[in-house]
């Protein structure tokens, strides 16, 4: 029943999408506020708690993700809202759009919620398929090409990701018969695999796949050449929802496969992070326009994640990882009235803002990006120096302490180039340019407020006990 | 009788990277997918399993016939160029394709011995998922990384079938929906690229 009220306001969504009226839209936002109740009650449930049997079970940490979801799918439908006013845009791919965006919504609740890794995948490559139209709805010719583009590397990505499925699903087969695919269970049995080689190669096959999906190394541009030829909220939706499902994924996986060979998995990680991690901060060094800019800032931040992940510091990995998932999805939005006088005009576009609406919108803007680079008070600062801190902790275990202070500071060093870059354009948005009045609108002000109440919330007492207790 | 339609499986795979021609590739994606599904309900009653004949004859039903169909309805109505001339030159594929089929027999042998019944049948599978791999990044045009993309699906299902004894029913009838849902966006993409 919970499923059915979480679904509700994706299933309004697709319907209304059907009757071609462009001025149900606006009632959309209200719609998309009723999931927040059945993800409060499930807060208020013991967990593990079954939905459907033992295929789709809420945890403390599926929860949590499927919060962060729905606030970043209500902002991005009240930013919808003006979507004709900053890009060009017929009714008719309006109206598919929200039609794609119901299927992708229902696809990644599934994803998410599944304690199975069947449905995980299947949700995912749901959510996959539906992003390709919202491409497209663009109907520049870039946008076809990378729609196109999607559809082939995307499904390239999901293939390795049921490759690995089905590795893992053979090596644990043998002990746990058709109950292998479930994550609860095989995180129980992990031990009694006979084949963990299968296991350890599925879950390389499985990085592989997720880690081109979310952009890494060697894939750096690829996701940054879709986002920038989408309109703006195709965006929001990649670094809100859809890398929140495949960093999830990502998550259980790899506490599977933590308990077979920690240094290992580590260690494997470690490098696939730290070679992106230096790719990125370059390619953020050069970009000139704000769509590739927090693309690739995204890349960044996902990375980090995983790296606070499997260095143990699961607080820090989830801090780190609600901050991105509202802060990134806020500046995408941001970008439909920060890019209205050319995509490559960074100076001066914080300036024209004027009345109340304007005003907050700078001020907020300015907020996120200050946040985004891990300015205190961000969650980014707090979950960056316990992550660094749990990293120290694990080289301890390892006794390769020197080794890692020598890799922090490297990576501190290329994380710098982005803090530079990042406040280069800050400074360049709020000193430099010529002032031109420009228009922000208030269900858009709406949605970046929620974003900030969100971050915010983040650094709540309240929220840190949570988090800290999702992995003890 | 497995043996046999394994390898006119994997022959298929062959036959399309020297295709140069749309329909013929849909041609060969249906008998490669027809192939899939008869090995699908053999292992199925070798093992008295009924959801491996059922998804081996959903197979038959939907990739051998439904979807060639529906490939070659969108190739008329949106006029794709059928002439598809591989990036690979066709003397470089004769050296390439036997290479990653012995590649994978040796990549494939550690988990292949891992794996109790039909163990040889892995390498087949893994290969087969290069090729179509091979077959994605030879071609520039949209339609054959399309054929690509379902044909690597099935690659993905043999293996499913072989090294796990078949996944659970419901797993594969959302692999089923999902390549049909795929179906329909990509009858869109091009419905949206022939208005324009």
């Amino acid at each position: 029943m919970i499923l059915l009220y979480l679904i509700t306001p994706a299933l309004i969504m697709f319907f209304m999408s059907l009757s071609h009226h462009i001025y149900l839209r606006r009632i959309l936002p209200i719609t998309n506020l009723m999931v927040l109740i059945p993800i409060v009650y499930l807060f208020s449930l013991d967990k593990p708690y079954a939905i459907i049997g033992k295929y789709l079970v809420a945890t403390d940490l599926n929860s949590y993700i499927l919060l962060i979801s729905s606030i970043v799918a209500i902002g991005v439908t009240l930013a919808l809202i003006t979507l004709n006013r900053h890009v060009e845009i017929d009714e008719r791919s309006y109206i598919r759009f929200y039609r794609f965006f119901a299927l992708f919504w229902i696809g990644l609740i599934l994803s998410i919620l599944s304690n199975n890794m069947g449905i995980y995948w299947i949700g995912l490559e749901m959510a996959t398929l539906s992003t390709v139209y919202m491409i497209k709805t663009n109907k520049s010719k870039q946008a076809t090409k990378e729609a196109w583009n999607y559809m082939i590397v995307g499904a390239i990505a999901i293939s390795l990701i049921l490759f690995g499925i089905i590795l893992i699903y053979a090596s644990a087969k043998p002990i746990l018969g058709e109950e292998a695919m479930n994550f609860a269970l095989l995180k129980v049995h992990i031990h009694e695999i006979q084949n963990p080689f299968l296991f350890e190669l599925g879950f390389v096959i499985i990085c592989v796949g997720s880690f081109i999906k979310m952009g890494f190394f060697p894939m750096n541009l690829w996701l940054a050449n879709i986002e920038r030829a989408s309109f703006y909220p195709v965006g929001a939706l990649f670094n809100g929802i859809l890398e929140s499902a495949i960093l999830l994924g990502f998550f259980q996986f790899s506490t599977i496969a933590m308990q077979i060979d920690k240094h290992a998995t580590f260690s494997f990680i470690f490098i696939y992070i730290f070679l992106t991690i230096f790719l990125v901060s370059f390619l953020i060094f050069r970009s000139k326009d704000f769509m590739r800019l927090f693309s690739l800032s995204g890349i960044e931040h996902m990375a980090l994640i995983i790296l606070f992940w499997v260095s143990g510091g699961y607080f820090p990995a989830l801090l780190h990882f609600g901050a991105h998932a509202f802060l990134k999805p806020a500046l995408f939005l941001s970008t439909g009235v920060l890019e209205s006088e050319g995509r490559y005009k960074i100076a001066g576009a914080l300036k024209g803002y004027h009345g109340f609406v304007g005003k907050t919108f700078w001020f907020i803007v300015g907020f996120f990006i200050l946040a985004i680079i891990s300015l205190p008070p961000s969650p980014m600062f707090f979950s960056e120096i316990y992550g660094f801190s749990a990293m120290i902790t694990l080289a301890k275990e390892k006794d390769s302490l020197l080794w890692m202070i020598l890799a922090i500071t490297i990576l501190l060093l290329l994380l710098s180039i982005i803090f530079y870059k990042f406040i280069e354009i800050y400074q360049s948005m709020k000193y430099k340019g010529e002032e031109v009045e420009k228009v922000v609108y208030k269900s858009e002000l709406l949605a970046f407020l929620i974003f900030a109440v969100a971050t915010i919330g983040l650094i709540m007492p309240q929220t840190i006990t949570y988090l800290k207790a999702i992995y003890g | 009788m497995i043996n046999f339609f394994i390898g006119l499986f994997l022959a298929s795979f062959i036959i399309v990277l020297f295709s140069e021609r749309l329909y013929r590739l849909i041609f060969w994606y249906a008998f490669n997918s027809l192939a899939l599904g008869i090995v699908t309900i053999l292992v199925g009653i070798e093992h008295l399993d009924n959801a491996l004949i059922i998804s081996g004859s959903l197979t038959i039903l939907l990739k051998a016939g439904v979807i060639p169909f529906v490939l070659k309805n969108i190739s008329q109505r949106f006029n794709l160029i059928r002439e598809i001339t591989p990036n690979v030159p066709i003397h470089y594929s004769i050296i390439l394709i036997p290479a990653i089929i012995i590649f994978t027999f040796y990549l494939a042998q550690p988990m292949s011995s891992m794996i109790v019944i039909n163990s040889h049948y892995i390498a087949i599978s893994i290969s087969s998922f290069f090729l179509a791999l091979i077959l994605m990044i030879e071609h520039g045009s949209v339609a054959p990384k399309i054929i690509a993309f379902l044909m690597m699906e099935n690659a993905l299902f043999l293996l499913g079938t072989i090294a796990t004894k078949g996944m659970p029913m419901f797993i594969e009838l959302g692999i089923f929906f999902d390549v049909m849902m795929a179906i329909v966006i990509i009858n869109l993409l091009f419905k949206e690229e022939h208005i324009k």
